[in-house]
């Protein structure tokens, strides 16, 4: 770009370069011949034209031939021309200025066009790499319109979407716009009923202008193959057709492309949830149908074999345990339901930590039965929160401590109350948490490596007791001890008294 | 076979164990009981059962194995406790060798039903004769006739060699494979349709009541099975 104040010094360094020539030709150099000297004035002619303005060079051709005119044909000192000759070396003057710096004119504008074509390129790409590392679906198209805006440093760029009866805009930029709907409407129809490119316009159809308020703002179908699926709109710097139209192509691969990751997610979601439905069942079918037989089984040994009463009461005692395996099912099926409905309702009030350890350690007495607790409880100080969800959520973790450690161990169970909550541990002496169990251990129908090929075992206690004291704005971890085995530990946030004098007191 | 029949009970469920040994028992079977598939094999050797009743969820090995490695050294019967429902097991344990199954939940009749039936199949083998009969039906495996009441039935070969086929194995579930395999040959065990059009034809043509079979008995999705006795649930 040549400024006008490069255009005036231009213009000052071209005519003191003839006064400089006319100088030295009358005083110091005289010459005879006028031929001589014309060249000369062309050469400076050309220089000045190929290097500046058109109208610099013009001004200068016609100062030269003044000057030309004025010293060195003859008569001399005056501006007549005698020879109809020197007309032509004036013609001749203009001639080359214009030739020569149309020509430069033409060269400067091709070489400015091309630095810009390389810098829209550069922007292009720098989007399209941007494009690429944007995951997040959700986010997506909203990070997209940020990233134009700032590569192209527009003023305002927004994605319109169609939906059924609306636009959805993801916009961004320094302004915000209101782009009126049924304009966008109308410039998407017309964009879905022409595709061609246009050669002269080198873009293709469907560009559009729209005015809001003061400002026009540019409306660009994005396309992917043919098929429009939405505009791009841009105010701001003025950017190529061309350019807006490969930006669009970008935008619309975009856009695509996180069309078919939130799909990809999506199919991924339904096939886990394809996978959790199956797992259930087979392991609903087991817990059901195992207790279901011995039941049965045990009901008529009773009913039709001589027994004796030692073997009628273990007869009796297998209908027991097994009807308590059946309601312990029957009662994790409606607590996930409920968590799942978010239908777990909270009621604090005080309570011992060490009456939580025991009406959990009630609750799975049956499944505890092989296993010694350990229980120590330090200080036993009351706190206020849920007691029957905490217990219940205990519970879940005992009875899991006792499916994945050997019979005959011991497990222990630490609580203490701390200044934010109550805090409880629950050690075993299994066989540890396998690395590959830690990411999933809490999910629903997780169930551990080794456990994999037992078929007892829903893998419903931990999501459960993660649900319940979720319920409770408790959470749970685990991880495995340093002594061996795998320790859990229980936390949730409660009012803690000081002493028991004051528990009292408050009650 | 002594007085007192051998059972080897194998279930990791010790509530099963506790239930169905005593069930067991009180019928006047002797009975041992493993709760892996590792002790069902060391016991199978140690102790020859007369029948393993054999449940496929195992802690350690699949039931299905189990059922093969104990079919390599042995004919002992085995009834399979299955508790999946899925039909794939069942089928692959009685391709595997096991004779018959029980889906749980059972009750006690439906199991100790077919130990009796398994017992019987394994009586009658050892005293396996020219012919057979069960009801008014009468094979003569020898001369190739077949005779229902007083009259004799025309069968064509195919009819004769699957009549045959399952009254050898008589009280013993035969999958659909396994008939194809043995009657068509290996190439035509992914074609039941051969096999359900023969059962047809054969059931009209032997069966008091085609439509209620007693002897050529279907087992739904799994095979058939030749009955002899006591109708089983």
């Amino acid at each position: 770009m040549i400024s006008r104040r490069s255009e005036v010094s231009h213009l000052l360094l071209a005519l003191a370069s003839i006064a400089l020539v006319t100088l030295i030709y009358t005083r110091w150099l005289p010459v005879s011949s006028a031929a001589t000297v014309s060249t000369t004035f062309l050469l400076v002619v050309l220089i000045v034209a190929a290097t500046s303005r058109l109208r610099v060079a013009v001004i200068t051709s016609l100062a030269s031939m003044v000057l030309f005119n004025f010293f060195f044909l003859p008569p001399l000192g005056t501006l007549t021309i005698a020879d109809p000759q020197n007309w032509i070396a004036l013609f001749a003057f203009l001639t080359v200025s214009l030739i020569a710096s149309n020509l430069s004119a033409v060269a400067r504008a091709r070489t400015e066009e091309a630095v810009g074509r390389r810098d829209e390129m550069a922007r292009l790409f720098d989007l399209s790499r941007d494009v690429l590392v944007i995951t997040d679906s959700r986010q997506a198209l909203s990070v997209l319109a940020r990233t134009i805006a700032r590569r192209f440093d527009l003023e305002f760029v927004a994605i319109a979407l169609p939906r059924a009866d609306q636009w959805e805009l993801f916009s961004a930029g320094a302004r915000t716009m209101d782009l009126d709907p049924r304009e966008l409407t109308h410039a998407f129809a017309a964009a879905r009923t022409s595709f061609e490119f246009d050669a002269q316009a080198r873009t293709y159809a469907g560009h559009r202008t729209m005015l809001v308020g003061a400002d026009s703002v540019r409306l660009v179908p994005l396309r992917v193959g043919t098929r429009p699926i939405g505009l791009l709109a841009a105010m701001g710097r003025p950017i190529e057709p061309g350019t807006l139209d490969a930006l669009a192509g970008v935008v619309a691969i975009a856009i695509e492309r996180t069309q078919f990751l939130e799909e990809r997610k999506t199919a991924e979601l339904t096939r886990q949830s394809e996978d959790l439905k199956a797992s259930l069942l087979a392991s609903l079918g087991h817990d059901l149908r195992t207790p279901l037989t011995a039941i049965r089984v045990a009901a008529g040994n009773i009913k039709t074999a001589a027994l004796s009463t030692e073997a009628r009461a273990e007869q009796s005692d297998v209908i027991l345990t097994e009807a308590e395996r059946l309601t312990r099912l029957f009662e994790n099926i409606l607590e996930m339901a409920r968590i799942d409905a978010g239908a777990v309702p909270t009621d604090s009030r005080w309570v011992h930590p060490s009456e939580i350890i025991a009406t959990a350690q009630g609750q799975v007495e049956q499944t505890l039965r092989q296993h010694t607790l350990s229980v120590d409880v330090a200080p036993d100080l009351p706190v206020r929160l849920d007691p029957r969800l905490t217990a219940a959520a205990l519970a879940r973790v005992l009875e899991n401590a006792a499916q994945y450690s050997p019979p005959g161990s011991i497990i222990h169970v630490g609580a203490a109350a701390t200044s934010s909550g109550l805090e409880i541990q629950v050690r075993d002496h299994g066989p540890g948490l396998a690395s590959s169990d830690l990411p999933n251990l809490f999910q629903r129908f997780a169930r551990g490596a080794a456990a994999k090929r037992r078929t007892s075992g829903t893998g419903l206690g931990l999501s459960i007791a993660r649900g319940l004291l979720a319920a409770e704005g408790g959470r749970i971890w685990a991880e495995n001890d340093s002594e061996g085995g795998s320790r859990f530990t229980i936390a949730v946030p409660a009012a803690v008294k000081a002493s028991e004098a004051a528990a009292h007191s408050s009650e | 076979m002594t007085a007192q029949p051998r059972i080897l009970l194998v279930d990791d469920e010790v509530s099963i164990q506790r239930a169905v040994a005593p069930l067991l028992r009180s019928r006047g079977y002797h009975v041992d009981v493993a709760a892996t598939g590792a002790e069902a094999l060391t016991m199978a050797d140690d102790s020859t059962p007369d029948l393993i009743v054999l449940d496929l969820g195992l802690p350690d090995l699949e039931g299905t194995e189990v059922a093969r490695r104990i079919r390599a050294k042995s004919k002992v019967p085995i009834v399979v406790l299955s508790a999946r429902g899925s039909e794939a097991d069942k089928v692959n344990a009685l391709d595997l060798g096991a004779d018959d199954y029980v889906t749980k939940p059972f009750g006690p009749e439906e199991l100790l039903a077919r130990i009796r039936v398994a017992l019987r199949r394994v009586i009658a083998d050892s005293q396996e004769t020219g012919s057979f009969r069960a009801g008014d039906l009468t094979i003569d495996y020898d001369r190739r006739r077949v005779v229902v009441g007083d009259a004799e039935i025309r069968l064509t070969p195919k009819e004769f060699e699957l009549l045959s086929l399952l009254a050898r194995n008589h009280d013993r579930v035969l999958t659909h494979r396994a008939i194809l395999k043995a009657v068509w040959g290996p190439n035509a065990v992914e074609q039941p349709e051969h096999l359900w059009t023969l059962v047809g034809q054969l059931r009209k043509k032997i069966e008091p009541d085609p439509a209620h079979p007693r002897y050529l008995v279907s087992e739904p999705w799994v095979g058939y099975r030749f009955a002899t006795g006591e109708p089983v649930t």
